[in-house]
């Protein structure tokens, strides 16, 4: 029996000193078990710690060159991509024992998520959203205000995430980092060890950066810790349920600046004259990629795939050329472990449809042998969207005309997040228009789902502008000082 | 309505001879025979249960035991109708789906079925309820049979009182709701006249009722023999904090003390009931932790969430229940609950699909609830 030692949280050198005490979690799998040191956490101590960060902020981060913060950035996310790096090795072996994803699935998520994170990546998110990145440095000319503008990052951001897909916090701390501001992350249950690893990595690369953030884990819900942390706050980035986010809300001074992230749904849609027999095998498998990576848990994942009717190859046909990819995608990524009631859901699922399908019903049941591992299920669209069980079951629903989903989706608009779009024809822009309506926020090709580029407008807002506060000097004159940024 | 075929008519006497047969045996072999021929019966008689077992290599020719037997998923019920004899449908039951109304579950009963089903209450109350033998006023926190034409607990409830109950036995949920100044009329008449009661109702009545007892200060002295029969659980709440709670209420509300306090499952997909042996072990001075038995004409497996294939014992996994007062319909029932299999019964935990989520996608309790609101 393996036993692996990690730490559920991540604290400033020197910190460890106000922790009154560490309990210990256990996590069991077969031939490994990882025993998780948490310390106890309170109001008093979150306290003094979003204090020390912010200090730690003005002594350092805070005057870091933006150039610098990318740098480190960079390299983090280089060392994270290394195959043999130390921490990437631990996070493989302890989050598929505290969370059930398969290691495969989280290899090739760490693997997504640093791809996207590098220096390019970076800088071309800085300039999609603020034009040029130095503002973020000292005052630049603008030739739009023919004046001088600084862009101010908060001085501290309080992440919550409330859920475990590995990768999703390290965006914050980069985030954070990128607008200078300190970062006290609040990391789920369900997934503790991936954001403390990768501060670890900042560590080894700027310990002063490092200073500046923390990870802890309290249950969610501590009045009197969240109190704390948003006393000590100027802004606050929420990830997590819809109900959660609600309470959160209600419960943070007006004067902070948040972002929330709520748990979003995903769908794709394929035209019939993609519907094509040259190229079935590349189509299904970009489908079966959207809906197995993260196990279909992430909110960029499909629930399902609306299939236009009238191509060369039948909503149906696709199912079955599916279900070969979801099984050949489980093999090389199996799917991590899933609750009894998770497993249930999809069993009873199953039996729903298998019945249908034994009465005549125009529905085609796919799913692998043993087990819930992965499950495909065409139906004729019903006219209201079912969100799928996830863990990798998806509809595929036919539909006579794709714009006939339009009323069908609409309800859902205050959920609505990623859709993967490949009609093949002249209807696909007022097609993609029209999903832009109704307030989808990214829109993409399948087998894309699962990868937006740094440069996305995260659930439709701007990510790091949206952290920012602006100064801008519009005086005509020269200002002494300045004129060496006038271009 | 005509008279049901000879064959049925003979299927149900040996089913019925069984369970009136009573709680105190466990005859295996007469419980696989009936098993097999119910399920033969079934098997010739709905297509769609034909097809599906033939799917998976079974054939009642092929079958020796009753656990071979292919279980339906609760869920089938909400979208298939499954029933033997289609022209003799006397009865449908529904389950709640509160949620989604048309997606509510159908089992419906012919009047050999409905026999059947009386008679699993009548033994089955015998042996858990009413091991004592004590005759009580029958006070029912739940809508009569009239006014819940397909409610299977109030066509139960309404058994139960017209078998065990005292001629002022009632219900307490009428058009208006629950009836809570008459129950409390009805407990102080019980006092004063030292008539043993039982309270008997879905578990979240009482904690309604309850709570209506602390508002007011309200204690009850009730008399020697007085019971509590509350079926269903307490959404939201673990199971030891559940259960400790409610039992400690009914001590300090109604002075009825735990050993007098009995749970029982009952679903609309399955004709008998599952009481705990609470009182029974009581009665029979046996000291034990109590649990749900399944009464000799029924089974109940403990099977794998992920393949459905059954557990050792003393492992926790789903529970998959056979009766035989299911006749009408299917006997193998599969449900969500989760559970552990004991000596002649099982432990029951709760639904498992009550389970949070785990990634940042919107689930279906989360939509259901957001489109809701």
């Amino acid at each position: 029996m393996e036993v692996i030692e990690a730490a559920g949280y991540y604290l400033p050198q020197g910190f460890e000193k106000h922790v009154k005490a560490f309990t210990t979690e256990v996590y069991q799998a077969p031939e490994i078990a990882v025993h998780l040191k948490v310390p106890s956490v309170s109001g008093a101590m979150v306290e003094v710690l979003a204090d020390h960060l912010k200090k730690e902020r003005e002594k350092y981060l805070a005057h870091q060159p933006i150039e610098r913060i990318i740098d480190v950035l960079d390299e983090a996310s280089r060392r994270w991509l290394g195959k043999n790096y130390p921490y990437r090795e631990l996070a493989l072996k302890t989050i598929p024992v505290i969370t059930g994803f398969s290691r495969e699935v989280v290899e090739a998520s760490i693997d997504a998520e640093m791809e996207s994170s590098l220096r390019e990546d970076i800088w071309q998110a800085l300039r999609s959203e603020i034009k040029n990145p130095l503002y973020l440095d000292d005052f630049q000319y603008s030739p739009e205000l023919d004046g001088y503008c600084r862009a101010f990052g908060p001085k501290l951001i309080v992440s919550f995430f409330s859920e475990n897909i590995p990768g999703l916090p390290h965006l914050l701390f980069m985030r954070s980092a990128l607008v200078k501001a300190a970062c006290l992350g609040k990391v789920a249950a369900g997934e503790p060890t991936f954001a403390p690893l990768y501060l670890r990595t900042i560590e080894e690369i700027d310990p002063g950066m490092a200073n500046c953030m923390a990870v802890l884990y309290w249950r969610g819900g501590e009045e009197e810790i969240e109190e704390a942390a948003f006393n000590q706050a100027d802004a606050a980035i929420l990830f997590g349920g819809i109900e959660a986010c609600n309470s959160l809300t209600k419960r943070i001074p007006r004067r902070i600046r948040v972002l929330v992230h709520g748990h979003k749904l995903g769908f794709g849609v394929i035209g019939r004259k993609r519907l094509r027999h040259q190229g079935l095998e590349d189509l299904a498998a970009a489908v079966a990629y959207d809906c197995s990576m993260f196990d279909q848990r992430a909110c960029l994942a499909p629930h399902g795939y609306y299939l236009e009717e009238g191509g060369e190859v039948s909503p149906q046909e696709f199912a079955q050329a599916l279900s070969a990819a979801m099984a050949g995608i489980n093999e090389k990524t199996p799917r991590g472990k899933i609750s009894p009631g998770e497993a249930a859901t999809i069993n009873q699922l199953r039996g729903k449809y298998e019945f249908k399908e034994l009465r005549g019903d125009d529905v085609l049941l796919v799913a692998s042998p043993h087990g819930t591992d992965w499950t495909v299920i065409y139906e004729r669209d019903p006219g209201t969207f079912r969100p799928s069980p996830l863990n990798r079951a998806l509809w595929i629903w036919g539909v006579d005309d794709i714009f006939r989903i339009l009323p069908t989706i609409k309800p859902l608009s205050p959920f609505l997040q990623n859709a993967a779009v490949a009609i093949g024809d002249e209807r696909e822009k007022e097609f993609i228009s029209r999903l832009g309506e109704l307030g989808i926020t990214r829109i993409t090709s399948p087998g894309k789902m699962p990868l937006p580029s740094m440069m996305w407008h995260h659930d439709g807002i701007s990510p790091l502008a949206s952290l920012l506060r602006w100064c801008d000097v519009e005086k005509k004159d020269e200002i002494r000082g300045m004129e060496t940024s006038k271009k | 309505m005509s008279e049901l075929p000879q064959e049925v008519r003979e299927l149900d006497g040996a089913i019925l001879a069984f369970i009136q047969k009573g709680a105190d045996h466990r005859d295996l072999v007469e419980f696989n025979n009936l098993a097999l021929r119910t399920f033969e019966f079934q098997y010739n008689h709905i297509p769609l249960y034909q097809l599906y077992c033939q799917r998976r290599g079974i054939t009642p020719q092929g079958l020796s035991s009753w656990d071979q037997i292919p279980p339906l998923p609760t869920d089938v019920f909400k979208s298939t109708e499954l029933f033997t004899l289609p022209s003799h449908i006397a009865r449908t039951f529904m389950t709640s789906g509160t949620s989604m109304p048309n997606e509510r579950g159908r089992v419906h009963y012919d009047e050999g079925g409905l026999r059947l089903m009386d008679a699993t209450i009548f033994a089955a109350a015998s042996a858990f309820l009413v091991p004592d033998g004590v005759k009580t006023l029958i006070l029912i926190i739940a809508p009569p049979p009239d006014i819940a034409p397909h409610m299977v607990m109030a066509y139960g409830m309404d058994r139960l009182k017209d078998y065990f109950g005292l001629p002022q036995s009632h219900f307490l949920v009428g058009r208006e709701g629950f009836q809570v100044k008459d129950l409390v009329n009805a407990l102080h008449t019980s006092e004063q006249e030292d008539i043993p009661v039982t309270i008997c109702g879905g578990s979240f009545g009482f904690v309604n009722f309850f709570d209506y007892c602390r508002r007011k200060r309200l204690k009850f002295q009730l008399p020697r023999g007085s019971r509590c029969l509350d079926a269903g659980g307490y959404k939201g709440k673990s199971r030891e904090v559940g259960r400790g709670e409610f039992l400690d209420y009914c001590e300090k509300f109604l002075t009825i003390t735990r050993n007098f306090c009995i749970n029982l499952l009952g679903m609309t997909e399955i004709a008998s009931q599952f009481y705990d042996n609470t009182l029974r072990n009581s009665i029979q001075g046996v000291h034990a932790a109590s649990f749900k038995v399944s009464p000799p004409w029924t089974r109940t497996l403990v099977v794998n969430p992920e393949t459905l294939e059954p557990l050792p014992p003393g492992e926790i996994g789903l529970l998959r229940h056979f009766d035989l007062a299911n006749r009408g319909h299917i006997c193998a029932i599969q449900t969500d609950d989760l559970g552990k299999m004991m000596e002649g019964g099982f432990e029951i935990y709760g639904k498992a699909r009550e389970s949070e989520a785990k990634g940042c996608s919107l689930t279906i309790d989360e939509m259901t609830r957001a489109m809701e609101e």
